[in-house]
């Protein structure tokens, strides 16, 4: 994915205003989080190691021998969310935004600070790989199961989940089989399924057509009124400013801005116009070189 | 788009976008514990105490379940033969090793039936085996899972040991009828169907608890170092050689001339439960099993199950983060 998709504004989006809700109690404490991954067989950058030959071979052994690697993705981020607040979180490609939320939902391990919430946090990801030698039906039990769901409320929900995905008599066949926007919107619908605390989605209404983005919002909404927290992760400024209230900015792990998602989705507009300008800057100086 | 004359790229430009990055915020609650204390809020991401985590564990049974068959199911999903595979891949295993020991080196000084013996030997270690690999890929290959649901983590391996009995069922049946059928082939030894052949299903279910408490193991060990996974494969294989499982090892290593070697090949986990098994079903005089056989296989399984389960929920916070 490149950055490109960040700032497309798409104009269905724009209509829309996310429905204001009374903000009420925190429902998530996080505090001085950091996340560090470490990579195993990651190699470093090459770098001239000067010196001896024997320190030139072993530099270069390093690499292909023993290689961790660490990564800082996210540092130092402290904040508070009430309920009744819906939280987009912006910043461009590997600016810390799904290493975030998965460290709030208690899925990667923090290297240091607090996550404090009230509930069990979910995350709600097309990014979630079901089983995909299994039929989409066998992936819903699977999903569902996995979410807190008991086998019963599952199957009461079957019927719900298939007409939402819209994806009709393929969820008999081999999730293999499915178009990936097929599979993400069976995902979308599965982990719609459930109502939790606090819901987190990860750049789940990049997928489908305006009819699904439509139902998605709606479902949201639904969500919404029953869970007391949404985060939302997405690269278009348009569907976090149509769907939150607040907005955060992430910037290399760091948070640079936290508040109303207007301030915020101006600012980082505005930085990613400037990032545009320099490359094309970049790519004018490279063109006239030749 | 105009091309702006080199040297003076950023002159028009406005500020630069690192210019326009605000400065990371210092908005640090000062006593962010009692504030979430205060209302009501829980950490999250730290370890459960131990009978908190198995409580979880146990409210997910239904996850387990359905996570063990459909993973038992899809393994033959892709191909023409489908499901026949889980009766057909250990049965070709075991014909291999029957060919190879049984027939061309003639390796069937203790049994009297060799082929029946071959058998069962291949059929159960190949639970175990595969037990112990699944277990051991339980994190590292679910990882998509674990890092985009919560659940407690003692799921995945238990559920992995669950697909492999549940694979393994259907081909015990075929395993019983090839020991039947093998008295029929001259030179080999009767075995009577009998009400002891019964013994088989504990013995099974002792093996199962120990696989389980093995894969919670090799889950772990594998999460923090992928590197052994490459080591697992060849402490199988000399788990198989050692514990008789294609040949019988009283013939090689008498308890007169090394009896502490003997202890360990006769008193040690796996070759414990191919006794149990072989006992069951199987008419060798060299294979002898008392109740102490059974204490043995029941200890070892409880020690691997509390030992297994407890080490494995130590790592807990741990797992995902590669």
């Amino acid at each position: 994915m490149t950055d490109e998709i960040d700032f497309e504004v798409d104009a269905e989006d724009l209509d829309q205003v996310a429905t204001q809700k009374e903000v009420g109690e925190p429902s998530l404490v996080v505090d001085d989080l950091s996340v560090t991954y470490r990579i195993v067989g990651g190699g470093h950058a090459p770098t001239e190691t000067a010196g001896s030959l024997l320190r030139r071979v072993v530099g270069r052994g390093r690499r292909h021998v023993g290689a961790v690697h660490e990564v800082k993705a996210i540092r130092n981020v402290s904040f508070v969310a009430r309920q009744g607040e819906a939280i987009g979180i912006l910043g461009i490609n590997g600016s810390g935004k799904s290493t975030l939320l998965r460290a709030i939902a208690g899925l990667v391990p923090s290297s240091g600070g607090s996550v404090y919430s009230v509930g069990a946090p979910s995350l709600l990801g097309v990014n979630a790989v079901l089983m995909s030698q299994l039929s989409g039906e066998r992936n819903i039990m699977v999903g569902g199961l996995a979410m807190g769901l008991s086998p019963k409320e599952v199957n009461a929900r079957f019927d719900d989940i298939v007409e939402f995905s819209g994806i009709g008599d393929s969820v008999y066949l081999p999730m293999r089989t499915y178009s990936s926007g097929m599979a993400a919107r069976l995902r979308f619908a599965i982990s719609a399924a459930a109502t939790p605390d606090i819901l987190m989605i990860d750049e789940a209404l990049a997928t489908g057509d305006a009819d699904f983005r439509q139902r998605s919002k709606e479902r949201m909404d639904a969500i919404r009124d029953h869970a007391s927290t949404v985060f939302l992760v997405s690269h278009s400024i348009a569907t976090v400013a149509s769907m939150c209230t607040r907005a955060m900015w992430l910037d290399h792990g760091r948070l640079v801005m936290d508040g109303p998602v207007g301030d915020v989705t101006a600012a980082y507009a505005e930085f990613i116009r400037a990032k545009h300008r320099e490359r094309d800057a970049a790519r004018g100086e490279q063109a006239s070189g030749h | 788009m105009t091309v702006p004359p080199s040297g003076s790229t950023r002159s028009d430009a406005g500020p630069t976008s690192a210019a326009l990055v605000p400065p990371p915020l210092e908005n640090r609650l000062a006593d962010a514990p009692r504030y979430a204390a205060l209302h009501g809020l829980a950490p999250v991401g730290t370890r459960p105490p131990l009978r908190t985590y198995v409580r979880d564990l146990w409210g997910k049974r239904a996850f387990i379940r359905v996570l063990a068959t459909s993973k038992a199911y899809a393994e033959n999903q892709t191909t023409y033969l489908g499901q026949l595979w889980t009766i057909l891949n250990p049965l070709l295993n075991a014909i291999v090793y029957i060919a190879i020991f049984g027939f061309l080196m003639g390796a069937r000084a203790g049994t009297e039936n060799v082929i029946a013996f071959i058998v069962v030997g291949t059929f159960i270690f190949r639970f175990f085996d595969a037990s112990v690999s699944a277990g051991s890929r339980s994190i590292t290959g679910n990882a998509s899972l674990v890092r985009s649901l919560r659940f407690p983590r003692a799921v995945l391996p238990v559920a992995g040991v669950l697909a492999q009995l549940a694979t393994l069922l259907p081909a015990l049946v075929v395993m019983c009828v090839v020991v039947l059928v093998s008295q029929l082939v001259p030179g080999m030894g009767a075995v009577p169907l009998g009400w002891r052949w019964l013994l088989l299903a504990p013995a099974v279910g002792l093996l199962w608890v120990f696989s389980t408490g093995c894969a919670f193991i090799a889950g772990r060990l594998v999460a923090v170092a992928p590197d052994v996974a490459n080591v697992i494969p060849f402490v199988m294989r000399f788990v198989m050689y050692g514990s008789g499982v294609i040949f019988s090892i009283d013939s090689y290593v008498s308890s007169e001339s090394s009896p502490a070697l003997y202890a360990i090949l006769t008193y040690q986990p796996v070759a414990v439960y191919l006794d149990l098994a072989r006992s069951a079903i199987l008419n060798e005089p060299s294979i002898t099993t008392d109740p102490v056989t059974w204490i043995v296989g029941a200890g070892w399984a409880l020690v691997a199950l509390v030992g297994g389960f407890t080490y494995f929920w130590r790592g807990e916070e741990r797992y995902g983060r590669d």
